[in-house]
């Protein structure tokens, strides 16, 4: 990962421009998050002008060579593979292995697994709790081979006494990134394949899938990537959503909202030391700085506060982010210990 | 589960119109790879189809892949080089893998602007490159053309990650030896004036 302070773009030339990763990335995908970096860089390092200016070209050129494309389209050549594929077909003969050498085989490996599953719920019991800091990401791999990856200041707890009729629980306080796993074994009761997470009150329960889950300040954004997810409340003021791939749902305390401006994928993108910022103000930033980084915000600039940013943020550091953000909004950022005062 | 993931899967279980999908998202950019190593568009035709062809008779025995694309460009590519390479197959495979040509031919992006300075360029890096082996292109074809990191650069040309962080290094070293200094004549220049 680049930082501006630390790396040391003075000595960069021609070939150590062309070779950085994310020198690449920025010629060949730039944003905004991206240009300001880049801009800055070069700002500080007048003199590398010529060295990047050469290594973007190098980078275009071999990126923009001419597609060769044969004189045929693909139909001819794939009449051809399906004829060779159904002659195929035809002179494969299909043995049929003998029932009783299955009948066999079965019950050894039912043995096998029996002892396996047994050794394998006995090993892990009682009240598990995983919290991450400030700033960390952190990943935990659940007892059913499940994955949560938390970002900065989050909390989970499951508890591991259930027997296999029970559906796997997780409760969560924060933000978490989950893939769970779709243990689909047919005579299990059908409840014990559901995964479900408590958060702020309400119950997801899923089947073999990708989400995230971001709870903070009583207000918790749910964005599904695979599968399916269903909402539910019970009690007062109670409600069902099914959600399907790519929906991103707010529910802030009271009800239930579809939200059409943000997509699932990019609010997890967090997971890959990155922010994709599209639609977010500066406002929604401040608070990642607080929630996730632990710093407290003073914003005093409130013509921008409603300001929408688009782009790609490095987040490995939260230094990174308060760049992009003085360079992008362009406003000055004072630091003093984890107080931030953001001013004109 | 990306679509050619989920096309990937199917065809595995069976179904045809699933590695007809995965056929007709990689067939030019096949032939397009194909075309850096020969001009000969009869082979590189064959080795699709034969490759295809054996991906269904094999479907049983695949596993599920990260991604289709580094399988197909992999399997292609091997492919590709055991019908180029006319040597018998007990001869080391490198070795003669290193005769195989590799051809980079470099295009215009409407960003740059064409000016003496850009054709310069341009006609420097394409004189660098070629003095590079072919590995050496493959390498950076990979990596500036199709994007591939290094892990898939390495699964791709069948060498570990090492060995591939190795040859690019090689060639980029290449690079270095073969473009003029324009620093280096300034100050040659400079420093004969100020003996004058």
């Amino acid at each position: 990962m680049n930082d501006l302070n630390v790396t040391d773009y003075s000595s960069y030339d021609t070939l150590r421009f062309f070779e950085d990763e994310n020198f690449i990335q920025y010629i060949l995908h730039p944003d905004e998050g991206r240009k300001a970096y880049w801009q800055e860089v070069l700002s500080r390092h007048p003199d590398r002008a010529v060295d990047m200016d050469e290594a973007e070209n190098w980078i275009l050129m071999l990126h923009a060579q001419q597609v060769y494309t044969p004189k045929n389209s693909g139909e001819p050549s794939w009449q051809q593979i399906s004829e060779r594929i159904a002659r195929h077909e035809h002179i494969t003969v299909k043995y049929v292995i003998p029932l009783k050498r299955v009948g066999k085989w079965a019950s050894a490996v039912a043995a096998v697994l029996m002892v396996y599953f047994t050794v394998a719920e006995l090993m892990q019991q009682g009240k598990q709790v995983v919290h991450s800091r400030y700033g960390e990401l952190r990943s935990i791999t659940l007892p059913d081979a499940s994955v949560a990856t938390l970002n900065g200041n989050s909390q989970i707890h499951y508890v591991r006494d259930w027997r296999s009729d029970k559906p796997r629980e997780i409760w969560l306080k924060g933000e978490a990134a989950f893939t769970v796993k779709h243990v689909a074994l047919k005579n299990r009761f059908q409840e014990a394949d559901s995964f479900k997470v408590h958060v702020n009150g309400i119950e997801l329960t899923v089947l073999g899938t990708k989400f995230n889950i971001k709870d903070r300040r009583g207000q918790t954004e749910i964005s599904l990537l695979e599968g399916s997810l269903r909402i539910e409340k019970t009690g007062a003021l109670a409600f069902s959503k099914i959600m399907k791939p790519g929906d991103v749902f707010v529910y802030d305390g009271k009800q239930i909202q579809k939200e059409l401006k943000k997509n699932a994928a990019a609010n997890q993108s967090w997971t890959k030391k990155e922010l994709h910022v599209d639609g977010y103000t500066l406002k929604d930033i401040a608070e990642i700085l607080e929630d996730t980084y632990g710093y407290q915000v003073t914003l005093n600039a409130a013509d921008l506060t409603g300001r929408r940013l688009s782009g790609t943020i490095p987040s490995g550091s939260p230094e990174d982010i308060l760049f992009v953000v003085e360079k992008v909004f362009n406003v000055k950022i004072t630091k003093n210990k984890n107080q931030l005062m953001i001013t004109h | 589960m990306t679509t050619e993931q989920k096309a990937w899967d199917e065809f595995r279980y069976g179904d045809e119109r699933a590695l007809k999908f995965i056929f007709d998202t990689y067939y030019k950019l096949l032939f397009n790879y194909g075309h850096k190593f020969t001009p000969d568009d009869h082979i590189i035709e064959d080795v699709i189809q034969d490759l295809f062809v054996k991906l269904w008779v094999d479907k049983e025995r695949i596993n599920p892949t990260d991604s289709v694309k580094n399988y197909i460009y992999k399997a292609f590519r091997r492919r590709l080089i055991r019908k180029l390479d006319y040597a018998p197959i007990i001869m080391a495979f490198p070795a003669t893998e290193e005769k195989i040509g590799f051809e980079i031919e470099l295009g215009h992006d409407h960003r740059m602007i064409s000016s003496e300075r850009t054709i310069k360029i341009q006609h420097n890096l394409a004189n660098a490159l070629g003095k590079m082996t072919p590995r050496q292109r493959e390498v950076i074809h990979l990596r500036y053309f199709e994007e591939m990191d290094f892990n898939e650069i390495a699964e791709v040309m069948q060498l570990s990650t090492k060995a591939t962080y190795k040859l690019l290094y090689r060639a980029i070293d290449a690079l270095k030896q073969h473009l003029p200094r324009f620093d280096y004549l300034v100050i040659l220049y400079l420093l004969d004036f100020s003996r004058k």
